[in-house]
């Protein structure tokens, strides 16, 4: 089971001073998919990703990378692993290619230079510049182009479309999803869930140093409420909708026409509407962030509660 | 571990040049102007008897100023370890830290290189720069020796100075190299080294006044500095012990390194070291 996983932690936990970082955080990547990881600033998505390649110690639990103790097998696990971090920061005094050509260096001259410049064209990245001289968005690419230039076999980046324009943002996302086609396994961090929607096959998402759900993202997508906007050629009684299990009102028209909530199946929900002179009727599946925003009003709202 | 090495040699070419050619064409200048200081011997003689001895103190104490050895101490070696010493506090407290600062070594640490060969390669950089700086100061001093009469030291002589002068700063090198793993900033690791080694030189200046303070004096480094008597022959107890002094606080600072976290804004791993810093590594289930 252990070969299959790219990544692999049970009961991880990181303080810094009396700050909890890490509570337990348990994460299984399988080798071979995309998998993005979700949580607000400070949630521990950083955290995570620099135990996973030694950067910080654990205070407790198991790490698996590739197979290999991070903390036991450091080199070897950073020679297979590519690693862009949140807040890149790259030497000033050098040019992108010579920055390149020093990271390089440090992986004993593994990348191939042909794919360094195609990876630049892309991204549209003037290599010859110097790095103090690039923008925040060129610094990211750089960041990006040396993460992929040695083909690893796992990339560990965190938000690495941070800072880059939609149309780079889309590129480098396409860069992602040809490496997973090459066999690598990708394991990101990002705020923006559309993309996460768009190419992550599973997704984690971390609250308060723990993992509250790890799933494929279209099982997230489809096992969770549903919106279903329903028009009828006369005002109806909505009670008898309503009565239904896991459906909610959201929006009433005169009762002519509404826009329901509902939580799990639909079986229930078309047999009551079934009474009714129905014209129309649409369904639509909350997009990840909808989902996401739940968790996180969820969590503010027991909060609330226990105050 | 080379890879490091070299790149963290070509970062130094500018303090190298820096602090190498401006103390290098200052010996030069000083060596070249010995002879006109011997040929009026006399009357430097009468102006150095009216120099009140606490002036003396931190020259390293009465001297023979008109010797070619004590001038060179006088004029030269005895300042040495206060400015090279902060180059080498500086060069120290940044070898690893001032990356850390920057956010830069999260990446670098993030490629396939131990954490040891990282401070090695670091390490072995700033010996060489320091080694490098030495040499010019050397060449410039030989130089200015050729246009002199009086002075007569040969090129292996005029070396041993100079490695009294490394053991030195690679003692506060690697002092301070050791303060930044543990204190939570360069510039905090920067200011005690600095202290000690302004405190070290005055300590030991006034150590030739005072008997009491002369106690403390034997517990600092200053203390085992020889200057430019060493052209007369290098103190090899005194070397081997800033030497080993050097030896111990590198290893320190290499166990710290190994252990630490590498630290990265925001992460809240800023803070003053507490008990954790004699934590070992956590121990991570092998299964």
């Amino acid at each position: 089971m252990s070969e299959e996983l790219a990544l692999m932690t049970e009961g991880l936990t990181k303080s810094y001073g009396r700050v909890r970082a890490l509570r337990g955080v348990d994460l299984a990547v399988r080798r071979g998919g995309i998998f993005g990881f979700l949580g607000p600033n400070g949630a521990g998505k950083t955290t995570t990703i620099r135990c996973l390649l030694d950067l910080i110690r654990p205070d407790s639990g198991t790490l698996r990378v590739l197979g290999l103790n991070p903390q036991a097998e450091p080199v070897a696990v950073k020679a297979r692993t590519g690693y862009l971090p949140g807040e890149l920061q790259l030497d000033d005094n050098l040019t992108a290619e010579r920055q390149l050509h020093y990271l390089n260096d440090l992986r004993g001259g593994k990348a191939d230079w042909h794919f360094v410049r195609e990876l630049a064209d892309r991204l549209d990245l003037d290599l010859k510049r110097p790095i103090r001289n690039l923008s925040k968005g060129n610094k990211v690419k750089v960041g990006v182009v040396q993460a992929l230039m040695h083909r690893p076999e796992l990339l560990l980046l965190d938000e690495p479309t941070f800072g880059l324009d939609p149309l780079m943002q889309h590129e480098v996302l396409r860069l992602l999803v040809e490496a997973k086609r090459d066999g690598a396994t990708v394991f990101f961090s990002s705020h923006i869930m559309s993309e996460v929607q768009a190419v992550a096959e599973r997704v984690g998402i971390i609250r308060r140093g723990k993992i509250i759900e790890l799933a494929e993202t279209s099982v997230l997508i489809n096992r969770s409420m549903r919106r279903a906007r329903v028009r009828f050629r006369e005002a109806v009684d909505a009670d008898a909708l309503t009565r239904v299990q896991g459906v909610s009102v959201l929006l009433r028209d005169d009762g002519m026409a509404m826009t329901l909530q509902v939580e799990g199946e639909m079986d229930g929900l078309i047999k009551a509407l079934a009474q009714f002179p129905v014209v129309d009727f649409e369904t639509e599946r909350p997009s990840l962030e909808e989902i996401f925003l739940t968790y996180y009003e969820d969590e503010r709202n027991s909060h609330k509660a226990m105050e | 571990m080379l890879t490091v090495f070299r790149h963290a040699v070509a970062r130094s070419k500018g303090s190298i040049l820096g602090w190498g050619l401006s103390l290098g064409l200052l010996g030069m200048w000083m060596a070249s102007f010995y002879d006109s200081i011997a040929s009026q011997a006399e009357q430097f003689e009468q102006l150095i008897e009216a120099y009140p001895k606490e002036i003396w103190a931190f020259f390293g104490g009465m001297i023979d100023f008109l010797s070619p050895e004590g001038f060179i101490s006088v004029e030269l070696y005895s300042y040495m370890p206060l400015v090279l010493g902060i180059f080498a506090v500086l060069a120290g407290s940044g070898l690893l830290v001032a990356d850390e600062e920057k956010g830069f070594l999260d990446l670098l640490c993030a490629h396939p290189i131990s954490r040891t060969g990282l401070f090695f390669g670091r390490f072995l950089s700033f010996v060489v720069t320091t080694v490098a700086i030495l040499t010019l100061i050397w060449l410039g001093m030989m130089v200015g020796i050729q246009w002199s009469t009086y002075m007569n030291f040969g090129w292996g002589q005029m070396w041993l100075p100079n490695l009294s002068v490394l053991a030195f700063l690679l003692l506060f090198g690697a002092l301070s190299l050791f303060l930044s793993m543990v204190l939570p900033s360069r510039r905090l690791a920067a200011s005690v080294g600095g202290l000690l080694l302004v405190g070290s030189f005055f300590i030991n200046g006034m150590a030739e006044l005072n008997a009491d303070v002369a106690k403390i004096a034997d517990y600092l480094p200053m203390k085992y500095y020889q200057g430019g008597i060493a052209v007369n022959g290098l103190n090899l107890e005194w070397f081997a012990g800033l030497m080993i002094a050097a030896a111990v606080f590198t290893l320190l600072a290499w166990w710290r390194f190994e252990r630490r976290d590498i630290r990265v804004g925001g992460e809240g791993g800023w803070g003053l070291p507490s008990l954790r810093f004699w934590r070992r590594r956590a121990a991570v289930s092998a299964e």
